[in-house]
């Protein structure tokens, strides 16, 4: 038979994995199939549907929702079905025709032959398939905020007014037009209404390679009533709607007014920006300089986060995750430089990264906990600590003024030697040494022997919750760091310095803080995050349960409010801190603050009065 | 349009045993049958004109719809050597005399596409009374009525049947005009790009089939939301 089926052979071989198939099995591939049609919103398939055939868009596009959400929108030249084809079981997912769609379908016993014979087409099917399910698994998991392609709208992402001509106008204007503004397609307006799209790609493919003189009007070459997508539509769909069709240009379109331009560009930009991104590109560097230019992009990540009005407490999480992943990267390039390590061990995370309440501009601290059977005095450890923390120093993460870093040799111990340092915190604290001391009951496994932390915590926790000394010293300690309650009034602010007229909006952070820790202590909690524990310490009967929650919303808003003005120093090139101009508050946000600070000050009151008091 | 139209009066039997008995003898569809049940067969002829006193066919292609799905193994296309010059007419459709000298005739062609106008044929035996397949095509009188034509030449007589056209049924939906006969095939491209359907680029007689079978499925889909109900054949059926 000849290749009469040229048309969907074409088609075919146009596509993935289809593309790579050998020209005999592709003349015979079309004769394999049937063609059916599905009107805009008929489903298709079902879940539990016995799936018996590949369906291959051929025009159209098809919706892939597991239990309504959209895990994939299928596009001309991609397929869907293969879910049961693959795991010979029922459907997963519904399909639905977005669009009225045009189908190819093939059997599964063709199917199956294609794919035994061509281990390309296996895994295209394969992949897609697995890309699905991660895709509706990472629905499941993000029920509040998502990623930002998730959660931002396309409105969102528009940046400049899109170029537009007169259907009349000539390709050379058109050209013309684009390099102008410096855009890569072109919009063909008539009488207001959209009617058309000219991007760089049909300028060389319908123009240049066709041989079309520019002298012609631009509505000759142009992709006529192109496809749109309202405002209030998801990147996700963008996403989705480009890759499912091959183009790089969608017009935003709303009350039938075109409002711009959503281009691969922009969506690639909000995507680079997804944590787990960054974490993924960290880990695939090879050398420092690799994960010192990831680091760069965390700013970006956090202040998309702040965009996207994320709590303060799932920034913190965020940032402590690339901060784990950067130390983690980089104790394994240093691993690598240096040989295998001489014991087991665990490289430690102190202070706000321990409890992942970090925002932008922290320091470092940490610390190696080594087992029992290691030697300390061995330069290995040494030269670790100073390869990993002159890596993060790389990454923008500063020294720790008080030293306390993996590179002091005071905090390379083993275990035992960590049991009697707490020890002597517990039952002889000098004053100093106790405040310096309260940042290692914030401590956390970053990379290593995990087990060797849990288990020094989980005796000297309960160590220091018995130390009535070490209780009151910590008290004390929480209750001197004074939070600008009258600000409000006067505005309590630094009064000398480069931060004078600004508000310290970590004191009344870490007054939460430090309450929290001692609070957690005398209930013997193990628990790290700040939130977790006010209510380990509530569950205790330590503190009511509405101080809990009053300190709990306390931290949030002034971490909150923190994370908004380090963002906004970020955006505008400076280096963030935590010092907040209170004039730059709108009213609600004084309010809420005074109100924060009040409770922080209240909870003190209590703390003092019904805590061990020390001189 | 039927043949039954075109060809008021008595028509003779045709003679038993050839390929247009065997048609004549499979059963006509119940109009009230379930659009869903019946089976369609889209056909295409090129021509070298429109008259078919005077013009020839020079290849056919065709497709059969079964149960609202096409068919493709079933796709056939076949090249016809016509008895004149293809002359000006290969502008149109690219067929060359050089490329036609070597084909069948279509006293050799026909058959195999009456055959393919029924159920129960070669390729199986599906039912066990065999039922006629619908004509579909685009703009269909061109189609019926070469047929027809060369059913009465070879035959001397013809078999009427049951048409649904493309042409019509989207000059109903439309509620457009009765368009110029000649432009049938920009007709089809027109139709088709209404309802976004891909874009075809070659034109051979298998093509144009399967790019009327495909309108009909859209067709189809589209008539049944108007209505709000599942299709019977008497709602699509040239009138």
């Amino acid at each position: 038979m000849d290749v009469e089926l040229a048309e969907i052979r074409d088609f075919l071989a146009e596509h993935a994995p289809f593309d790579t198939l050998p020209a005999d099995v592709l003349d015979r591939l079309p004769s394999r199939c049937t063609v059916s049609y599905a009107r805009r919103g008929t489903v298709v398939l079902r879940p539990g549907d016995r799936g018996d055939r590949l369906y291959l868009v051929r025009s159209g596009a098809v919706d892939i929702t597991d239990d309504g959400h959209l895990v994939d929108r299928v596009g001309a030249g991609s397929g869907f079905g293969m879910s049961a084809l693959v795991e010979h079981a029922p459907t997963r997912y519904a399909a639905t025709a977005r669009e009225d769609t045009l189908l190819l379908e093939l059997p599964q016993p063709d199917f199956d032959a294609l794919v035994a014979e061509h281990p390309a087409v296996a895994v295209h099917f394969a992949t897609t398939h697995h890309g699905r399910i991660t895709a509706a698994i990472t629905q499941l998991q993000t029920p509040a905020r998502g990623s930002a392609v998730l959660k931002t709208a396309v409105r969102d992402l528009l940046r400049v007014d899109p170029v537009s001509v007169a259907p009349s106008a000539t390709v050379a204007e058109g050209a013309r037009a684009m390099t102008e503004a410096g855009v890569s397609s072109l919009l063909v307006m008539d009488e207001g209404g959209l009617i058309g799209i000219v991007t760089d790609r049909d300028l060389r493919r319908r123009v240049l390679a066709a041989g079309v003189s520019p002298d012609r009007p631009v509505a000759e070459v142009m992709t006529p009533d192109p496809v749109t997508l309202p405002a209030r539509a998801l990147a996700l769909e963008a996403l989705l709607e480009m890759t499912g069709r091959n183009i790089h240009h969608l017009p935003v379109v709303e009350d039938g007014r075109v409002l711009g331009l959503v281009t691969t560009t922009d969506l690639v930009r909000l995507e680079r920006s997804n944590p787990v991104y960054v974490v993924a590109d960290v880990q695939r560097q090879a050398d420092v300089a690799g994960v010192v230019e990831q680091a760069a992009r965390i700013p970006a990540v956090v202040g998309q986060l702040v965009r996207e009005d994320a709590s303060a407490a799932d920034v913190g999480r965020v940032v402590a995750a690339l901060t784990d992943a950067l130390t983690r990267r980089l104790v394994v390039l240093a691993e690598s430089a240096l040989g295998p390590a001489p014991g087991r061990y665990a490289w430690v995370a102190l202070g706000s990264a321990a409890r992942e309440e970090q925002g932008l501009g922290g320091d470092q601290d940490h610390a190696l906990v080594l087992a029992d059977d290691a030697d300390p005095s061995d330069p290995w450890w040494a030269a670790l600590a100073e390869r990993v923390t002159e890596g993060l120093e790389a990454c923008g993460l500063p020294r720790c003024d008080g030293d306390v870093m993996a590179t002091n040799p005071r905090w390379r111990l083993r275990v035992g030697g960590w049991r009697a340092q707490f020890g002597r915190w517990s039952d002889e604290p000098a004053p100093d040494a106790v405040l310096q001391a309260a940042i290692f009951y914030d401590m956390r496994a970053v990379h290593g022997e995990a087990e060797l932390v849990e288990g020094l915590r989980a005796e000297v926790v309960p160590l220091g919750g018995r130390s009535d000394l070490l209780l009151a010293h910590l008290t004390a300690q929480a209750a001197r760091m004074r939070p600008p309650i009258g600000f409000f009034r006067g505005f309590v602010l630094e009064d000398a310095g480069e931060h004078r007229d600004t508000l310290d909006l970590k004191r009344g952070i870490a007054a939460i803080v430090q309450l929290a820790r001692v609070h957690a202590l005398r209930a013997r909690s193990t628990a790290l995050g700040t939130g977790a524990r006010l209510l380990a310490a509530r569950d205790a009967g330590v503190i009511a349960a509405e101080t809990a929650t009053d300190l709990t919303d306390a931290l949030e808003l002034l971490s909150y409010l923190r994370l908004r003005h380090q963002a906004a120093q970020v955006a505008a090139g400076e280096a963030p801190d935590n010092h907040l101009d209170p004039r730059r508050l709108g009213s609600l946000d004084r309010r809420h603050l005074r109100d924060a600070f009040a409770i922080v000050r209240a909870a003190q009151q209590g703390l003092s009065s019904r805590s061990p008091q020390v001189g | 349009m039927g043949l039954r139209e075109l060809l008021p009066g008595r028509r003779a039997r045709p003679t038993p045993g050839t390929a247009l008995a065997d048609l004549a003898a499979a059963s006509a569809v119940d109009p009230r049958t379930p659009l869903a049940q019946v089976q369609l067969l889209a056909l295409d002829l090129e021509t070298t004109g429109l008259d078919p006193r005077r013009h020839e066919v020079l290849s056919v292609g065709h497709v059969p719809v079964v149960h609202g799905r096409i068919v493709l193994a079933r796709a056939r296309h076949e090249l016809v050597r016509p008895q004149g010059p293809v002359g000006e007419s290969a502008v149109h459709h690219g067929l060359t005399d050089d490329r036609l000298a070597h084909r069948p005739d279509l006293a050799l062609v026909l058959p195999g596409v009456l055959e393919a106008l029924r159920t129960g044929d070669v390729e199986g035996a599906e039912d066990a009374r065999p039922v006629r397949r619908v004509l579909l095509a685009h703009f269909a009188q061109i189609e019926t009525a070469f047929l027809s034509a060369a059913c009465r030449r070879l035959y001397g007589t013809d078999v009427p049947l049951q048409v649904v056209d493309t042409l019509t049924l989207a000059q109903r939906m439309l509620r457009v005009p009765t368009p110029e006969l000649a432009s049938g095939r920009l007709r089809l491209d027109a139709c088709r790009r209404h309802y976004r359907l891909p874009r075809y680029r070659a034109h051979s007689a298998l093509t144009d089939a399967l790019a009327c079978a495909e309108l009909f499925l859209a067709q189809s889909a589209e008539l049944a939301e108007q209505h709000g109900r599942a299709l019977r054949l008497a709602d699509v059926l040239a009138r």
